[in-house]
């Protein structure tokens, strides 16, 4: 069987080649199947482009070069099991596979369309759920049967559980996993944004697999097989990591981009909602609109699918046009970027507290973790305390949902939204090295130890956080009463 | 169900940890713990699904951190001997806490003094009874080979000691 090469330009890798064999002939023939090409319709940042007009690079650009990453670190996973003549072919082509196909069940604007869902509990919203459906069944599926008949269901375990795929899931999820690392890179491109550049080529050429232990909570289980950074790696690894800080602040939680998803989620909801109750006419949406043919049937898996950014922009026009004030005002806010004015409560209330105090503080907690780290003590105990602001900000926030569920009673006049990203990945459950980046020590056969152990640079960095409220531009009265509380609890707050 | 609103989510976050005597060791621990209360017909109504440590919620993370911001809970965090990071939960109050069905505390207090890793394997088999799995206890093996090797039948006694206690729904036989 002759197979034929292939070859994509992309803005990141330039070129994306997939060779003339049996391997990416299956690949090829899954990016032409309409699950795959449904992600050329899903923006991989949803609303960001509102501020960064460059960025509205899809999810299918990603995913081709989360596939192209993929392949360069399961060179690294090569080179150390040829060592130990332990090396996979298939297991590696089911975890480049699954890096390939993981996003394929996102939905409208992404992480919006997951919060309508939770809002609604609406199963199908979740991304996950969708990926593993897809590629256990139907077309996707089929499209990898030359590979073998169970390789299909043998990359949904893998994007389910990538850590049963010992090191070959590294590659899909891990602290160095391809997703983060064409995302990274990715989305600083297309924002134009010069935060968050990374030494790429300088942390690959260092990039090893080691031995670290795992456990669940204070239990130790035994050891796994990751990625591992080499000693001379640790300044790129800083890097990388502030990278990633700073994208939070800067491009993923932007004020702006937050206040468009919390109008498309309250406008998403309110239109599901009332169509779920036969009010669907309301919504100047047809009947046949793919929106309220979701809503009549949320867990149709088909009906999810026919959900994406294009739908939903296009649909927009119509809402605009409901006998609903909520739709139309917010459909029409979407449509022409005429967002809510965002008050910065943690910035205001930080200014005020400076003023008060000459500093906000640190606190107390934290200066005797990293104290007890540089005594190398091997146990400590953080008490989640937390500093002035803090305090200020969540008894402000307890003050602020009591005022928005009086305000909100009939139009969401001030939506509320807050946010926290500290500088390693969100923590599921148990903490551990898989959790981490793990660096080699440049002496001995000592085991790796994580980055922030030896980083002052990365153990110093506090969370970024956000509390903010988004109103409508003409709400003086609400605006007074938010500036109201905001004085009183700066007044009231104690170092 | 309907989806749990964010203080519900809070209170009945706080609600296991009160209920297992106030204090809770291991995220993962407290994950399962709310598991174990779902398929057995005790639980609150948190959603789960498949993660890497087993039958995860996102909700009852949600949750747990609402219950840091109701004061309802606070958390200390401690590092294991094993280089990883865990959690001690202590419920504010554990007022009313006398008055739980029986079946429920009973399940938290066996739950809150098993091994996390035990306890770990055996919420995920049952998990993956529920998905119809053919073999739960294979599956389990499969996709936890560092763990199950040295704790896999301890997991299998923990939940017969489950499995007898009379709940409303009863945990699959696997």
């Amino acid at each position: 069987m002759s197979y034929k090469r292939q070859r994509i330009r992309d803005p990141l890798h330039n070129l994306i080649e997939f060779p003339a064999d049996h391997f990416h002939d299956a690949i090829w023939r899954v990016i032409q199947t309409s699950h795959f090409q449904r992600l050329r319709r899903i923006k991989q940042l949803g609303f960001s482009e509102m501020v960064y007009p460059g960025a509205t690079h899809s999810r299918f650009a990603h995913s081709l070069g989360v596939f192209n990453t993929a392949r360069k670190l399961m060179e690294v996973v090569e080179r150390h099991l040829e060592r130990t003549s332990d090396w996979d072919t298939t297991q590696s082509q089911i975890a480049l596979t699954a890096a390939l196909v993981h996003d394929l069940g996102h939905g409208p604007y992404s992480h919006a369309f997951e919060d309508v869902g939770r809002r609604l509990n609406l199963s199908l919203a979740k991304h996950e759920k969708v990926t593993e459906a897809l590629v256990r069944d139907g077309e996707l599926s089929e499209a990898l049967k030359t590979l073998g008949s169970g390789f299909a269901s043998d990359v949904a375990d893998v994007i389910a559980n990538p850590s049963s795929a010992r090191i070959y899931g590294a590659v899909v999820s891990s602290q160095f996993d391809a997703d983060r690392l064409d995302y990274m890179q990715r989305d600083r491109l297309m924002t134009g944004t010069y935060h968050g550049v990374i030494d790429f080529d300088w942390l690959l050429s260092n990039l090893e697999v080691g031995r670290v232990s795992v456990g669940s909570d204070e239990e130790q289980a035994g050891e796994i097989e990751t990625f591992v950074l080499g000693a001379k790696a640790i300044h790129a690894a800083e890097t990388y990591l502030l990278g990633l800080f700073q994208l939070y602040a800067t491009v993923y939680f932007h004020k702006a981009t937050r206040g468009a998803e919390k109008l498309f989620t309250e406008l998403l909801t309110r239109v599901i909602d009332l169509s779920m109750n036969g009010d669907g006419a309301k919504t100047g949406l047809g009947e046949n609109h793919p929106i309220l043919q979701f809503a009549s049937h949320p867990d149709d898996l088909k009906r999810t699918l026919a959900l994406d950014d294009a739908v939903i922009a296009g649909g927009l026009v119509m809402m605009s046009l409901s006998t609903d004030s909520v739709i139309a005002d917010f459909s029409s806010r979407l449509r022409n970027r005429r967002l809510f004015k965002c008050i910065d409560v943690r910035e205001v209330l930080s200014q005020k507290l400076r003023a008060k105090f000459g500093k906000v503080g640190k606190p107390k907690a934290a200066k005797r973790s990293n104290a007890a780290m540089e005594a190398g003590k091997s146990t400590r105990v953080k008490m989640k305390k937390m500093d002035a602001l803090d305090r200020a900000c969540d008894s402000t926030e307890k003050r602020l949902l009591e005022f928005t569920e009086e305000v909100n009673r009939y139009f969401p006049r001030v939506l509320l939204d807050k946010g926290e990203r500290s500088i390693y990945k969100r923590i599921e459950e148990s903490k551990g090295p898989l959790n981490q980046i793990m660096i080699l020590p440049s002496s001995g056969d000592d085991l790796p130890v994580d980055v922030a152990s030896i980083s002052q640079v990365v153990n110093a960095i506090a969370p970024f956080k956000f509390l903010r409220v988004y109103l409508e531009e003409g709400e003086q009265k609400a605006k007074q009463r938010i500036e109201d509380i905001l004085d009183e609890e700066a007044k009231k707050c104690r170092l | 169900m309907p989806a749990l609103t964010d203080r519900l989510r809070a209170e009945k976050a706080a609600d296991i940890v009160r209920h297992a005597g106030g204090k809770v060791v291991g995220k993962t621990r407290l994950q399962k713990m709310a598991y174990l209360l779902e398929i057995t017909g005790l639980g609150a109504g948190f959603p789960f699904e498949y993660r890497h440590y087993g039958p995860y919620s996102e909700e009852l993370a949600d949750g747990i951190a609402g219950a840091y911001f109701w004061d309802l809970m606070s958390e200390e965090e401690h590092t294991a001997n094993w280089g990883g990071a865990y959690s001690v939960f202590r419920a504010s109050s554990t007022a009313g806490s006398a008055r739980v069905n029986p079946a429920r505390r009973e399940i938290l207090t066996l739950a809150s003094k098993a091994n996390p890793i035990s306890l770990e394997l055996a919420a995920t088999a049952a998990f993956l009874a529920k998905e119809n799995s053919r073999d739960p206890w294979a599956e389990t093996s499969r996709r936890k080979p560092e763990k199950a090797e040295k704790y896999l039948d301890d997991a299998k006694i923990l939940y017969s000691k489950l499995r007898e206690i009379k709940t409303p729904k009863k945990m699959p036989a696997i």
